[in-house]
């Protein structure tokens, strides 16, 4: 799915980024986990295609996409990727089925195609019939199915998760975990990045992110320290 | 496009009063747009109506002037008129007044008042009695308020009043308003032209010109002719009058005032524009959190762009409309008190949209932009 090879990336003297090499496979669910600060936000900006000022080489399906337009990112990232964001980020002033809908708004697809796939995804996620209400009448956990919709609904071949539990209380957590397992059961490649050990657990396999390094298993972050 | 349009009519709504506020310059401006061009178009019409008659192709128009302002009296005789039909091009010669009204004397009692009086309109509105057209020989006579005053303290209707020597009496009394002007009486039709038309001074021939004449020509030896053997020459001075200069003049003096007036219109737009771009600007650094969010999920900078773009003229448009719908109440406001009928023409409702659309566009391109082109990570950040 993507290779990263020596990757880094500094702001001013602060290094954020340092020699990164990761390679994700098609349909892995991989967690990244890491202290606050860690850079674990950097790393899912850059394999996101949100931040291109960064060093080394990263290949999405096999393609280099540093010195691409920002047209064309725009569309791979719509076509390609979905986010879900820690805290949801989602748009206060629009229904259920309007969040869900946004990815839609910059594709091509037809009208009638583009309803049935947010009608598909409200029920894949469980929100059938909160389709008008606000996100302030949802509960946490609720709003994390919202943006987790707003993720898939375009079909993406890869989910960057950056915490999707980390503003809701474990049993929700449990339940929004088990929808992203079924979505990796489907096909779907999962990048997630948590600082909670439970919920990493759902993960096929986990690296360590610590002071911009990343490392294949926690006995190698503790022999760094 | 309905998608986008309907994004931006959400995102106008959430602020209301704000909105309201920044659109409060577009209605102003714009309803003062269309109110200078109602008026305007309103009074070239009415100017160029009125010259219509003055201007038609086929006559030359004779005045006489008095020279002294001792006597008024006199103009052109029907000698003259016979004199200046042989002049050749000349097809008929028809006298008439540029003033419409009858000097008389009205005594009643031991007043006398002297006043202008003309045949009675077809419709007239009366403070007093009511109004018929009279016939024949009938010795009815409409006053003015005014004269009534001036002759009886009170109850002016059905009394007895002499003009000129010949008793009349009164029918009915109106009201004169300072943008109507009308003579102090009116008499019967036939009455009036038995006893008072003659006393109307005929001080402009037209001359109807046959059809290959030349009219300059035509005007230069009716005037040349008249110094010679005009009955009044004496007392008076001829010339051509050409309406053309006049209306020429009139819509030079109406083209100033339209560019004054537009000048103003445009300066209050102008402002409303910044309004427009200071709104904008807060409406971006606001939404920046849904900014980032739909460049991750595909939205171009462009999208970014033409989004604010489209809020920013759907909020000068929907100013616009509620400016024209303003336009229409101050015209049929200020169309009670102007002496012609403002219109509004469709060409000033195109105008008053595609400035309000200009005036988006414009003053919105700059947030746009900068929405555009807003650093996709540290919009991410924004909660």
């Amino acid at each position: 799915m993507l290779k990263v090879t020596n990757v880094g990336k500094a702001y001013g003297k602060f290094t954020a980024l340092e020699n990164i090499n990761l390679e994700v496979a098609d349909g892995e669910f991989l967690a990244v986990m890491g202290p606050s600060g860690s850079g674990k936000s950097t790393l899912i900006n850059v394999l996101g295609l949100l931040d291109q000022s960064y060093t080394g080489e990263y290949l999405l399906e096999g393609k280099n996409y540093k010195d691409v337009n920002d047209n064309e990112l725009s569309q791979i990232r719509g076509d390609q990727l979905g986010f879900v964001f820690q805290n949801f980020k989602l748009l206060t002033t629009y229904n259920v089925y309007e969040n869900i809908e946004i990815p839609l708004i910059y594709s091509k697809k037809k009208q009638s195609k583009k309803h049935e796939m947010v009608e598909d995804v409200i029920e894949k996620v469980g929100l059938t019939g909160k389709e008008k209400n606000r996100p302030s009448e949802l509960s946490g956990g609720q709003q994390q199915r919202v943006a987790i919709a707003r993720a898939i609904v375009n079909r993406p071949k890869l989910i960057i998760a950056d915490e999707p539990t980390g503003a809701l209380d474990s049993k929700t957590s449990k339940e929004i975990m088990e929808i992203f397992t079924k979505l990796n059961e489907a096909g779907t490649t999962i990048i997630m990045v948590t600082h909670d050990s439970e919920v990493a657990e759902y993960a096929m396999r986990t690296v360590y992110i610590r002071d911009g390094r990343l490392y294949n298993d926690e006995k190698s972050v503790k022999n760094h320290d | 496009m309905t998608d986008k349009i309907m994004i931006a009519l959400k995102s106008i709504g959430k602020n209301k009063n704000r909105n309201f506020l920044t659109m409060l310059g577009i209605i102003i401006g714009i309803a003062s747009v269309i109110c200078i061009l109602a008026i305007g178009d309103g009074f070239t019409h009415t100017v160029t109506k009125g010259m219509g008659n003055h201007n038609t192709r086929n006559k030359v128009i004779l005045q006489w002037e008095p020279t002294s302002d001792y006597n008024t009296d006199g103009g052109f005789t029907p000698n003259d008129a016979s004199a200046l039909s042989k002049i050749p091009g000349v097809d008929h010669v028809k006298l008439t007044s540029s003033v419409a009204e009858a000097g008389a004397k009205v005594q009643y009692k031991t007043k006398n008042v002297s006043i202008g009086l003309n045949k009675q309109p077809k419709h007239l509105s009366l403070v007093k009695g009511t109004y018929f057209t009279m016939t024949g020989a009938s010795n009815g006579v409409y006053i003015s308020e005014d004269l009534a005053h001036k002759l009886f303290k009170e109850n002016a209707i059905n009394r007895l009043i002499s003009i000129d020597g010949t008793v009349f009496e009164v029918q009915g009394i109106y009201h004169i308003s300072e943008m109507n002007y009308r003579p102090d009486a009116y008499v019967s039709k036939q009455i009036f032209k038995e006893l008072f038309a003659n006393q109307i001074s005929k001080d402009q021939a037209k001359l109807y010109v046959k059809a290959d004449a030349n009219k300059k020509q035509v005007g230069k030896t009716a005037v040349q002719r008249m110094k010679k053997m005009g009955e009044q020459k004496n007392t008076g001075r001829y010339s051509v009058s050409n309406p053309d200069t006049v209306s020429k003049q009139f819509t030079r003096i109406l083209n100033d005032i339209t560019y004054f007036i537009a000048f103003i219109a445009g300066i209050s737009l102008l402002i409303a524009g910044i309004g427009v771009m200071n709104v904008m600007y807060i409406t971006v650094s606001e939404r920046r959190k849904e900014i980032g969010i739909r460049r991750a999920f595909g939205a171009t900078s462009g999208d970014i762009r033409n989004q604010f773009l489209i809020e920013s003229v759907v909020l000068c448009v929907i100013g616009g409309l509620i400016g024209i719908i303003f336009g229409y109440i101050f015209v049929a406001i200020i169309n009670a008190f102007l002496p012609f009928k403002a219109v509004i023409t469709a060409y000033s409702i195109i105008l008053s949209l595609s400035v309000s659309t200009a005036v988006g566009l414009i003053f919105g391109f700059i947030p746009s932009n900068k929405a555009a082109h807003s650093e996709l990570v540290g919009l991410l950040k924004e909660e």
